[in-house]
């Protein structure tokens, strides 16, 4: 009997260092094929075997030395079922609702691992997941709820910079729609003001100007969902929070209105002009009084803002014809064969007023807009006089020409009938 | 008509000091012979009168032009806007250029067909065709200098041909660029090449050229060298006033089409060579070389095992010696009629060069 307990607390010492040794690996080598994925390939059910062949074929963590006990527990070096999967084993079985989290969380929030392999990742996903709606809906016991392997994948993992990673920047809008968009599985859940959580989000982001900049401009700094959601504490901003949301991008543009009357007004300041998921190509015409202006949604006839969204517009729409016209004489120059080098550079500054404008407008301060919109308007004013004394210029070198050619053909003429005039000698 | 009363006595000042009898003597009986064919005889002096143009418009370009990288593009820029004048010596310099090569071209090509090359002027033909492959090589080292965009890429295909010679290929890329790419290096060689060391070898070739004309009398065509022979007179007209008033006039001609282009056509700057910018569309040598550019554009990579390039540029080299050779090839003596093989072969390259400078320029 005694021999029987030490035999089984050796075995148990033997198999509790053989599990440490495997949860820690000092090095970042492919870890060796185990007896769990050698059983687990040969299963004719694809639920059981697909996971091994994901695991050896592009699982990250498999690429760092880790293997199935890590996860799951177990003992990988036992050919038989039954003994690989004792409870003696540590065996975890297939992790569900908090413990994927715990599970993940062994080693991703474990500072002294972590540095072994990404010294510069966090390790407070965990935590943050905790405050997520997800976290919180998980806390409440709602397993229908996103956890770590919905959208990272359990076996076959990718690094987040891998482009075939559904975590990677431009696939992280059609992985969230996997269940944001499935009217079925977000059926129940609610906004806070009570009504149902619309299920559009996707569709409206792929018509948005980040959707634009992102998938046609391939710029990978242009948002998707977590940019303004976070990504493992997932949630809506709050009302108040927009502003500093859009303007972790937009800075100057937050700045601004930060000092306007409307961040005192409005509940969800940038979105109430610019929508939130669907978020347009801003334009001119949403400042002013016409129908197509979001100014009136708000202000009438005869009110300071109807009359401040008035002025502003009709001076931006000043200064854009002065730089049209102004366009049209450089080229107009240009085409006559006059160096305008200087005055195409003053035509970059005048656009850069007219852009200053548009951001300084955010204040919704009529007077730093003209202020600005002058500076323009100036700068257009000299183009134009420049190009008025280089087409003048022009004029006077063609006049120049004109008489030069009627002087050059005139002696012509005259050395011809000189010519005609000269006696020759008789034939030699 | 006698001259004023000045100049005869600064002329008399001289005369007791020169002894300019000599002259005097030479410019009244100097004649030259005047036929249907003269009209051709008179592209030698357009040539002579651009080459002129081209000394005193670059001449004033180099009080403002900057020859480095930095500073080349914008000191064009400057003398096209700022510099009082500048836009008409710079517009004027660059067609006269091209007036230049053309001429050159059509004075070659009429010396060929009228065979005035042959003896005793071997050595002016000579002198002649290496003086528009000098020509040639002005247009290339002077096309670079304002340090633009089309013409850094340009400059760039063509250093990069000189690769395909054999041997030596490396070599003279190097030695053009100044490194192993177009950079600023390069930009201050063309520079010295293109205001110091072609000029002092036109300088020589040109004394030499007109000396020989000089020395030999103009020729005639064949058919009248003939009737000479036989004992007919040939008319001729004194060289001064009647033949330089002629050349004088056609002179004038020339300035007023030059005039002409540098106002209506000027000459466009572009931007500012970028070696990192993406090569723009259009890239293409100046029309004197399009022949030739379109020509290895054309040839297979690869020609029985040989690289095609190669064989192109080896190809033009030889037609380049072949046409220094012209006099030596066709033998016969001034009076004897066409050659044909020769008259066939100056045909062909009048139409390969016409029609493959056409075809590049639109290909491009």
């Amino acid at each position: 009997m005694a021999t029987t307990q030490l035999s089984r607390r050796l075995a148990g010492i033997v198999l509790a260092v053989t599990v440490c040794a495997a949860a820690a690996p000092a090095a970042a080598q492919t870890a060796a094929v185990t007896q769990c994925e050698t059983c687990h390939r040969g299963q004719a059910d694809a639920r059981l075997s697909t996971p091994a062949r994901d695991f050896a074929l592009t699982d990250v963590h498999r690429e760092r030395g880790f293997s199935c006990v890590n996860c799951h527990g177990g003992n990988a070096s036992e050919p038989d079922q039954i003994k690989a999967k004792a409870p003696s084993t540590g065996f975890k079985g297939k992790p569900a609702g908090q413990a994927v989290i715990a599970v993940c969380a062994q080693c991703h929030s474990d500072a002294t691992l972590m540095r072994k392999f990404a010294p510069k990742q966090r390790i407070d996903q965990a935590a943050e997941y905790a405050t997520s709606v997800h976290g919180q809906q998980l806390a409440k016991g709602d397993t229908r709820v996103a956890t770590c392997a919905s959208c990272h994948g359990a076996h076959g993992v990718r690094l987040v910079g891998d482009a075939q990673s559904p975590v990677y920047v431009r696939n992280v809008a059609t992985t969230c729609s996997r269940c944001h968009s499935d009217p079925a599985r977000m059926s129940g859940y609610t906004l806070p003001d009570g009504s149902p959580l619309p299920t559009d989000q996707h569709a409206k982001y792929t018509r948005s100007v980040h959707h634009a900049a992102m998938v046609k401009g391939n710029d990978l700094s242009a948002p998707t969902c977590n940019d303004c959601h976070g990504n493992h504490g997932a949630a809506p901003p709050g009302v108040g929070a927009i502003a500093n949301v859009c303007g972790t991008c937009h800075t100057v543009f937050a700045t601004k209105f930060a000092l306007s009357a409307h961040s005192q007004i409005f509940d969800r300041s940038c979105v109430e002009c610019h929508s939130n998921h669907e978020i347009a190509k801003p334009s001119d015409e949403m400042l002013g009084t016409d129908k197509a202006a979001v100014c009136v949604t708000c202000h009438g006839d005869g009110d300071n803002g109807f009359k401040a969204a008035a002025a502003m517009r009709g001076q931006i729409e000043q200064l854009k014809a002065a730089i049209s016209h102004s366009e049209s004489v450089v080229a107009e120059a240009e085409n006559a064969g006059m160096a305008m080098g200087s005055q195409s550079i003053a035509l970059r500054e005048a656009s850069n007023r007219l852009t200053l404008a548009r951001t300084e407008l955010h204040a919704f301060d009529p007077k730093p807009v003209e202020a600005v919109l002058q500076e323009g308007l100036a700068i257009t004013a000299k183009i134009d006089a420049e190009g008025a004394a280089a087409l003048a210029e022009m004029s006077y070198r063609r006049t120049g020409l004109a008489v030069s050619l009627a002087a050059i053909l005139l002696v012509v003429v005259a050395l011809r009938l000189k010519i005609r005039s000269l006696p020759y000698p008789p034939d030699r | 008509m006698r001259p004023p009363a000045v100049t005869q006595q600064v002329l008399a000042w001289l005369d007791e000091r020169l002894d300019l009898s000599g002259l005097r003597a030479f410019i009244a009986e100097k004649s030259v012979p005047r036929h249907r064919h003269s009209v051709w005889y008179y592209m030698g002096g357009i040539t002579l009168f651009l080459v002129g143009v081209q000394v005193a418009t670059g001449i004033l370009l180099l009080l403002y032009y900057r020859p480095s990288a930095a500073e080349a593009y914008e000191s064009v820029q400057f003398i096209v806007s700022q510099v009082e004048f500048g836009w008409l010596i710079r517009n004027l310099h660059s067609w006269s250029a091209n007036l230049l090569i053309l001429m050159a071209f059509v004075h070659l090509f009429s010396t060929f067909f009228l065979r005035a090359y042959r003896k005793p002027r071997e050595l002016t033909w000579v002198t002649g065709v290496l003086l528009l492959f000098i020509m040639m090589g002005f247009g290339f080292s002077g096309y670079l200098l304002p340090w633009n965009e089309l013409a850094f890429f340009a400059t760039k295909v063509g250093t990069g041909i000189a690769g395909a010679v054999p041997v030596a290929g490396d070599f003279m890329v190097r030695f053009l660029r100044g490194g192993d790419e177009v950079t600023g290096a390069t930009l201050t060689r063309f520079y010295g090449i293109h205001v110091a060391i072609l000029p002092a070898i036109t300088t020589v070739l040109l004394g030499v050229h007109l000396l020989l004309i000089q020395r030999q009398g103009m020729s005639v065509p064949p058919s009248i060298e003939k009737r000479a022979k036989a004992g007919e007179k040939i008319r001729e007209e004194p060289f001064f006033p009647n033949y330089v008033l002629h050349d004088v006039m056609w002179w004038y001609v020339a300035l007023a089409v030059l005039a002409a282009l540098a106002l209506f056509l000027p000459w466009e700057l572009g931007k500012k060579a970028d070696a990192f910018a993406p090569v723009p569309a259009g890239i293409r040598p100046e029309w004197y070389f399009l022949a030739m550019f379109q020509t290895l554009k054309l040839i297979p990579s690869h020609v029985f095992g040989l690289e095609g390039e190669m064989l192109g540029v080896m190809g033009f080299n030889i037609a380049a010696v072949l046409l220094l050779l012209v006099p030596f090839i066709d033998r016969r003596p001034a009076d004897s009629g066409q050659s044909r093989v020769l008259t066939a072969a100056g045909i062909l390259a009048v139409t390969y060069l016409v029609v493959f400078t056409i075809y590049g320029y639109y290909a491009a």
